[in-house]
């Protein structure tokens, strides 16, 4: 009835091939006010089969500036590759190296360059701003991005980000006033716990998330790394 | 009638798991000779595991002449380091980025080489083993097999390996390659009873003689009601 | 487009110390539509057992009608109050039978043993695989939130108004980031000897 191509070459079913993959893992960025966190799994899966589970997905693309990105993992690593390079341009021709935010829009523009055919990721930028303010930016896969306090994102952000609204947000405690402020007042001690935390739970409903988290925390001084252990089943 | 360019082929002629292992000093990786047409068992002293160079070996899975295609501009790579004479060849991470590069753009251009490549070697002394699909994901891992061998294969490796704190010798790597061959053999049915090693350890890498499989099939008789 | 999201709601229970909750949203909404906001989820089956449904609004009325009508001849048969496992059982049988047809709701049994006074929760899916829990069970379109919130808020042994604040902030931080779920909610503590009906102010965006 809807033809457009005559009978005599109509096909049998199309297998057309399915250039992406859903490889897991789970992201969280938080801005203090002089550091910033991001957090990542180490699970890489494929299918119900786990490939690794000792593969952090985080890139450390500058000193610090730390890089979460999750979904497939093929794009996760071009993408990082890619913007390594465009740094490294951005190196040699300004003769310094990007401060945050400037990463932050060029990974935008990247992210968009692909509009047509998607990197399927999801990204957070980790830093620090040029005053020393924590800062945390995140993305959709075709680069409409904003700075923001805190965020989830990967397999488990929905069941993260709510938590994260709860405990960073301090929302439906009463205050109804905006909050203006780009950081949450909390030290990195409690942030870092806060995480551990939610990153327990979550690997509980999660099959996409556990083994292990790595959690990098950005100050002025660099960045430090700790190591949590997940329920590996 | 234009017809839209169709470019993504099936995987004709394949190979079933390859494995690998790293133990103290070295890696090595292992598959079996099996050429598969679709269920016939076609070709059966296909060679599937191959030194790169010395301090590199690949394995692959899936279509075997995109295997070949790939293999030939590897070997071409190679044939230039040895022209060059500059004592560089060819590391294993950086063998393994390049094929994670082609392989991704294929995968991009909507034409992809239907493997999964395992590449090991030494990498300043130090093991390598990284795996590539063919969508271009990429990982490395101190145990790992492609196919069945993900099932079936990697769970025992795993074990093995953390019950060993991830330090085994190169005689219990055997060992345990050995006893996952065996297993794939008999539950994996486009797999074979030979097969063949591929090792790296400091004194080089070699393709060593191929294996055939010890199995005991005296069960088979007491096996009813499948009819 | 799923059945199941058509309208949207999610409905949350919890075992406490001697108690349970069972909290819904209030929306009923068209797809990205709200068209009311005072539509329960959440139904009275006895003096101390209520049973939450989400998923296809005409559903959530039918089989919360269907059930009543089932359970009032239960009752008059044995002329004595249903155990919650047994009206769990009643639950699942209402949805098998309409196995290869389903109805497109999710019920949460939420009550107390009216002779042992014993916390009891169940959860199905949508053609009456059951699963009793001990902690809390999740439906609805806001389900992978509450499941967040949940496993790190919930803890043994709450007394009821430790109990309700945590069901409470479970379900809004929940459902502010679900746009099929919230416009209100509504909280039920259900004690031996009493129960508490509390609507919450919530976000109305």
């Amino acid at each position: 009835m809807f033809e457009t191509r005559p009978s005599s070459v109509q096909h049998p079913t199309e297998h057309r091939f399915n250039p992406y993959e859903m490889n897991g893992g789970t992201i969280v960025g938080v801005a203090g006010e002089d550091f910033a966190v991001v957090a990542s799994d180490t699970r890489l899966s494929e299918g119900y089969s786990i490939l690794s589970r000792d593969n952090p997905h985080l890139y450390q693309v500058l000193p610090k500036t730390v890089m979460g990105s999750v979904g497939f993992h093929g794009d996760c690593i071009t993408f990082n590759k890619t913007l390594q390079i465009r740094l490294r341009m951005y190196e040699y021709e300004n003769n310094k190296k990007a401060s945050t935010p400037a990463v932050a829009q060029l990974v935008s523009t990247m992210l968009y360059s692909r509009r047509f055919f998607p990197y399927y990721v999801n990204t957070i930028i980790a830093g620090l701003t040029n005053d020393g303010q924590g800062c945390v930016y995140s993305y959709d896969p075709v680069g409409s991005y904003e700075r923001e306090v805190y965020r989830a994102g990967g397999s488990s952000a929905a069941l993260i980000q709510p938590l994260l609204d709860s405990q960073l947000g301090q929302k439906n405690q009463g205050s109804f006033e905006l909050n203006r402020s780009y950081t949450v007042k909390m030290s990195k001690e409690e942030v870092v716990a806060l995480v551990k935390d939610i990153y327990t739970s979550a690997t509980e409903r999660d099959i996409y998330t556990g083994d292990a988290v790595f959690i990098n925390v950005i100050t002025k001084d660099g960045v430090v790394t700790e190591h949590f252990k997940l329920r590996r089943d | 009638m234009e017809h839209p360019k169709q470019q993504t082929q099936n995987p004709m002629v394949t190979g079933t798991s390859v494995l690998g292992i790293q133990f103290d000093g070295g890696v090595l990786i292992a598959a079996d000779l099996l050429g598969s047409y679709g269920s016939m068992a076609q070709m059966r002293q296909l060679q599937r595991v191959f030194k790169v160079n010395e301090k590199t070996v690949i394995g692959a899975s899936g279509d075997y002449s995109d295997y070949q295609f790939l293999l030939e501009k590897i070997m071409q790579k190679v044939n230039q380091d040895n022209c060059l004479n500059d004592g560089y060849v060819y590391k294993p991470k950086q063998l393994f980025s390049w094929c994670t590069r082609v392989l991704y753009n294929r995968r991009s251009n909507f034409d992809p080489l239907w493997n999964r490549l395992v590449i090991a070697g030494l990498e300043n002394e130090q093991p390598f083993l990284g795996c590539v699909d063919l969508l271009g994901n990429a990982y490395q891992a101190p145990c790992m097999a492609t196919g069945y061998g993900n099932y079936l294969a990697v769970p025992i490796m795993r074990e093995f390996l953390e019950k060993h704190n991830n330090r085994i010798t190169e005689a219990q790597a055997r060992d345990v390659i050995d006893r996952c061959m065996k297993l794939l053999y008999y539950r994996d049915g486009r797999a074979y009873d030979k097969y063949s090693i591929a090792i790296v350890t400091r004194e080089g890498s070699r393709v060593e003689e191929c294996k055939e499989l010890q199995t005991n099939w005296s069960v088979a008789s007491q096996i009813s009601s499948y009819d | 487009m799923s059945i199941m999201s058509y309208n949207g709601g999610s409905v949350v229970a919890m075992a406490g110390k001697n108690c349970v909750a069972i909290a819904s949203d209030k929306r009923f909404g068209i797809q990205y539509s709200t068209v009311s906001m005072e539509f329960p989820k959440i139904f009275e089956m006895g003096p101390q057992l209520y049973l939450g449904l989400a998923g296809l609004a005409t559903d959530v009325q039918t089989v919360s009608q269907r059930l009543r009508f089932r359970l009032n001849l239960y009752e008059l048969q044995e002329n004595r109050h249903i155990k919650p496992k047994t009206f769990s059982s009643m639950v699942s049988n209402l949805l098998y039978e309409k196995r290869f047809g389903p109805y497109f709701i999710e019920p949460i049994i939420a009550g107390l043993d009216p002779k042992t006074s014993e916390p009891f929760i169940s959860v199905m899916d949508l053609i009456g695989q059951p699963c009793i829990s001990k902690d809390f069970a999740v439906i609805g379109t806001a389900n992978e939130q509450l499941y967040g919130m949940c496993e790190t808020l919930w803890q043994p042994d709450l007394e009821p108004s430790d109990l309700f604040e945590t069901i409470s902030q479970a379900l809004m931080n929940a459902f502010d980031r679900d746009s099929y779920s919230g416009w209100g909610a509504v909280v039920y503590v259900i004690e031996k000897d009493k129960v508490t009906v509390r609507e919450l102010k919530t976000r109305m965006d």
